[in-house]
């Protein structure tokens, strides 16, 4: 019709909007997704018309992502950018998948061109149209329940009563939100139980990134913190090692803003830390404290999830929490730079942020004094999230353990500004052996 | 122009309503891209809310598992008529005026009762975990918030000595209530980004949800919904600026210019405040909206009464 | 009240929608759509009292009306075993009882409109309901309204009182201990697992629809 095709017109130079699945390997292009000029990254497949996956999909996020591709709604298409030559796991799920060159902003405005003005098909779903259970006939009305409660209506379990801490038994949802949410870390899956809007039960589900029998195992040139995995058995530059420190703070500063509402300034930050230098120092500062001064922001983050210093095992958590733990004041190369650990007080979110932000701007203060000093592996290595040693699994994974406790009596907003303000990688929580210094 | 003529009257509303939102979209969006960083020509801004309209009208509407379709489909529709009531209360200029009635601000805050109704439902309907809690918190922002905004409405009627809209802008010919009633103004601001749930108060749209009572939106639905979303802003700011900056009185332009420039300074100052302030803890809002803002919008009245007096 | 064709169509209009949003109250098995269609037909209400000339009072009721049936939606959805008429359920009981008390009231009304003498008294058009309201609440009646105004906000404020968490002797959750329900034992509670470790005893009613539960 004339219509139709005049629409998808008008339609294909419209912001494209973009479902980011991120399997392994690819957190730091799923992320810079949102950089790309014309491309609007949605925190719900609905609202998308590509999905876009990002990096080995392993077997376990198969599943779930193929549930995700069917709820994109037509016209749509999948576009994938592998970070490696891959198997066909995915190819053969999705047939019409695009396979991609890792960045391309035009070859997604081409797919998403073709795809309006009906040159590509929208892809039909690939799961079966079919109900959880049998519950068709059951039951005395025929609805699957039995009787005026109970039973399971239409094929879903109501949910259990359960007390709640006022002493009255109301209903629990069980939940599982995951690996896909986007407030949450990808590949991270909660089984939550949630009474009304606050959470009374929270396990973490199984990591999908651990290598299970036929996935090739991630190396640790995967992770997001890549720089610091090789550094524990390789020489690197300091001033490298700090710069890629504050721009994994900054992108953490970002992904926050995004979660409480300031999306725009959470693209800046974005961009800001894509283009990184010790130089830009100053613009991080202005950063710091603009966002330290925000009482909307205070507000959002004070109080939630203190956690002690002797739970968080070090890192920024830690020294949020006052405890003055850093593994680089072992390290020969940073006391030569003067170096002293920023601690805050409180342990609740408001302080990790302030703590990231501070460490940013001393990380970039070490990156300019640091010219072009050369930290030897030996040491204990200080990594963005915590301390990494041969042969011990990454801190995500000790943070991966308070979540639970945390979590449990959360309301949900302040839920996922808790699993936000920890700042977990999954894949770095099941990959999280870096290769033993030489000795 | 009244109600013996509804057809003009309708098409002047939907007129206001439509040109309203798609201004404030390209403005939305312009201040998104600056704070972003980053640079937009003025033709790919100008026609950007098009564009997106258009990909929403060809992308096909998404259902879920046994939703209720009649209020899922009813509630953006609601919102929008709620709001095109809303503005129909509001003198436009000085000659044109959908429904002056003798009770505007009554009529207003009814419309603005059951939007209230109207998002709930479309969190509820749509069957799905994520726009349920979208549709909880908004109950509870609206419960708050309501309170406060009837009571600066009140306030600045009380000048007037009349509920009319029209008659509380003629009350105005001297001086601005913004400068009149100084805590109206603000507490107005806040009781409608709430009514209108945007930037700060978008507890129930919000990314923590991913979405919100939109989670399970596509298509034209979605468009259906996002333009109500703006259409209530509208209406806000409309409202806002006959009863707070005096409406379509002003020099040398026609009124209908000022009431659009008017409006439009206060819409652009709910986006702005969107881009800049993070989103609230709903339960520290519900505190603060309890114990602060009532009190103050207390003392509005009370103090507009006595200088009515 | 001018009388004139819309008026009588949006009459007749609204009156039968709302008696037909009222009986469709008890047909729905649904909580939330039950009051949102004692909403409607409060909003029905509403616009005949605005076609009656009290226009104050009909937007007022449909502002009010639009608050209260929220929560009442909400707290049935709270306190209701089959708050979404998943299962279908009977919102009526003692149905003999019922269809009695319904034939006698109605014959009762009945009699009542057709045989009484009502007053014909129009009203003035020129007044302005509003203003004589005002005058009424704050002349002649102040002292009920504002009696029940502050009989209401003391309500409210005990409400909140017996509700909050602080009380005079410390924290609500200090040492409280559900009350011991001296029911049969938990349920085979496979399904529930997680649930009861919160608390001691877990919910004594033996609930039919336990055992179909599954741990997804």
């Amino acid at each position: 019709m004339g219509l139709t095709r005049w629409l998808g017109r008008l339609a294909s130079g419209a912001d494209i909007p973009v479902f980011a699945v991120t399997g392994a390997g690819g957190r730091l292009i799923g992320e810079e997704v949102a950089l790309l000029p014309g491309v609007r990254v949605v925190d719900s497949p609905r609202e998308a018309n590509i999905l876009l996956v990002v990096g080995r999909v392993t077997a376990p996020l198969l599943g779930p992502l193929l549930r995700v591709h069917d709820q994109l709604p037509a016209p749509r298409a999948t576009v994938w950018w592998p970070l490696e030559p891959d198997g066909d796991g995915l190819r053969s799920a999705i047939p019409g998948l695009v396979a991609g060159r890792p960045g391309d902003g035009d070859g997604l405005r081409r797919v998403f061109a073709e795809l309006l003005s009906g040159a590509r098909g929208s892809e039909p779903p690939v799961l079966p149209d079919e109900e959880p259970a049998e519950w068709r006939g059951v039951g005395p009305y025929g609805q699957g329940g039995t009787g005026m409660t109970g039973g399971v209506p239409y094929g879903r379990p109501l949910p259990a009563r359960a007390p709640d801490p006022d002493g009255l038994e109301l209903d629990q949802l069980p939940l599982r939100v995951g690996p896909f949410f986007p407030p949450l870390p990808p590949g991270l899956v909660l089984d939550i139980g949630l009474q009304g809007d606050v959470v009374r039960q929270a396990t973490v589900g199984d990591n999908p990134f651990l290598s299970g029998p036929g996935d090739p195992s991630a190396g640790p040139e995967d992770l997001d913190t890549a720089a610091f995995f090789h550094a524990v058995a390789s020489p690197r530059n300091v001033a490298e090692l700090e710069t890629a420190r504050a721009r994994h703070h900054l992108r953490w500063v970002a992904r926050s803003l995004r979660l409480h509402g300031l999306d725009a300034r959470g693209l800046h930050v974005l961009a800001l830390s894509r283009s990184l230098t010790p130089a830009r120092r100053p613009a991080v500062m202005a950063l710091a404290g603009e966002l330290g001064r925000s009482r909307s922001l205070a507000a959002a983050l004070r109080g939630i999830a203190p956690v002690t210093g002797h739970d968080a095992c070090g890192g920024p958590t830690a020294r949020a929490a006052g405890v003055a733990v850093d593994a680089r004041l072992e390290d020969p190369a940073y006391r030569g730079l003067g170096f002293s650990p920023v601690v805050h007080a409180g342990g609740d979110a408001l302080a990790r942020l302030l703590q990231r932000l501070a460490e940013a701007v001393q990380a970039l203060d070490l990156a300019e004094r640091a010219g072009d000093l050369v930290r030897r592996p030996g040491p204990p290595l200080e990594g963005p999230r915590g301390p990494l040693v041969a042969g011990a699994p990454g801190p995500s994974a000790a943070l991966l353990g308070l979540l639970p406790r945390l979590l449990v009596g959360q309301e949900w907003g302040d839920a996922m500004t808790t699993v936000a303000s920890l700042d977990i990688d999954m894949e770095e929580a099941a990959a999280g052996r870096p290769a033993a210094a030489p000795a | 122009m009244s109600w013996s003529s509804p057809l003009p009257a309708m098409a002047l509303v939907g007129a206001v309503l439509v040109a309203g939102s798609y201004v404030v979209a390209v403005l939305d969006a312009a201040m998104a891209g600056a704070v972003a960083g980053r640079r937009t020509r003025l033709g790919d801004a100008a026609l950007r809310p098009a564009r997106h309209a258009a990909l929403l009208l060809v992308t096909r509407r998404s259902g879920t598992e046994r939703p209720d379709a009649r209020a899922w489909a009813l509630a953006p529709a609601l919102l929008a008529a709620m709001a095109a009531v809303g503005v129909a209360t509001v003198p436009l200029s000085r000659d044109v005026a959908v429904a002056d009635v003798a009770d505007g601000i009554v009529l207003f805050g009814a419309a603005m009762a059951v939007v209230m109704v109207g998002v709930f439902l479309h969190g509820w309907s749509a069957n799905s975990p994520m726009p349920l809690l979208g549709g909880y918190r908004f109950i509870a922002l609206a419960l708050s918030y309501e309170m406060p905004l009837a009571l600066v409405l009140i306030a600045a009627a009380l000048p007037a000595e009349s509920l009319s809209v029209g008659a509380i802008v003629d009350s105005q010919h001297d001086l601005w209530n913004v400068v009149r009633q100084p805590l109206g103004l603000p507490l107005y601001l806040v009781a409608g980004t709430g009514l209108a749930f945007w930037g700060p108060l978008d507890t129930c749209d919000a990314a923590d949800l991913a979405g919100g009572t939109a989670v399970e939106v596509s298509g034209p639905a979605r468009l259906v919904w996002e333009l109500s979303r703006r259409f209530v802003l509208v209406a806000v700011a409309v409202m806002g600026a006959a009863v707070f900056l005096g409406g379509w009185q002003g020099p040398l332009l026609p009124g209908a210019v000022w009431m659009a420039l008017k409006a439009l300074a206060l819409a652009a100052l709910i986006t702005w405040l969107g881009h800049r302030v993070a989103r609230v803890r709903l339960e520290r809002f519900v505190v603060v909206a309890w114990t602060v803002l009532i009190p103050l919008a207390l003392v509005d009245v009370f103090v507009s009464g006595a200088i009515a007096l | 009240m001018t009388r004139s064709l819309p008026v009588d169509v949006a009459f007749w209009l609204f009156g039968a929608g709302s008696v037909l949003s009222a009986w469709l109250v008890f047909r729905t098995d649904s909580m939330v759509r039950a009051a949102y269609w004692l909403l409607a037909s409060f909003a029905g209400v509403g616009v005949v009292m605005v076609l009656l000339h009290a226009r104050f009072l009909g937007l007022v009721l449909v502002l009010m009306m639009a608050g209260e049936m929220t929560i009442m939606a909400v707290f049935m959805v709270m306190f209701m075993m089959n708050p979404a008429g998943l299962n279908p359920m009977t919102m009526v009981h003692q149905h003999r009882t019922a269809k009695v008390a319904g034939v006698v009231a109605f014959a009762g009304l009945a009699l009542v409109g057709v045989v009484g003498d009502f007053p014909d008294r129009p009203a003035d058009p020129s007044r302005d309901p509003t203003a004589a309201l005002g005058r009424e609440l704050l002349g002649d009646s102040m002292l009920i309204f504002e009696g029940a105004g502050v009989t209401l906000l003391a309500t409210m404020i005990g409400a909140l009182a017996i509700a909050g968490k602080r009380g005079r002797y410390g924290d609500a959750e200090h040492g409280s201990a559900p009350p011991p329900l001296g029911m049969a034992a938990p349920t085979g509670g496979g399904g529930v697992g997680g649930a009861d470790a919160a608390a001691g005893p877990a919910g004594g009613d033996e609930h039919p629809g336990m055992a179909g539960m599954e741990h997804p």
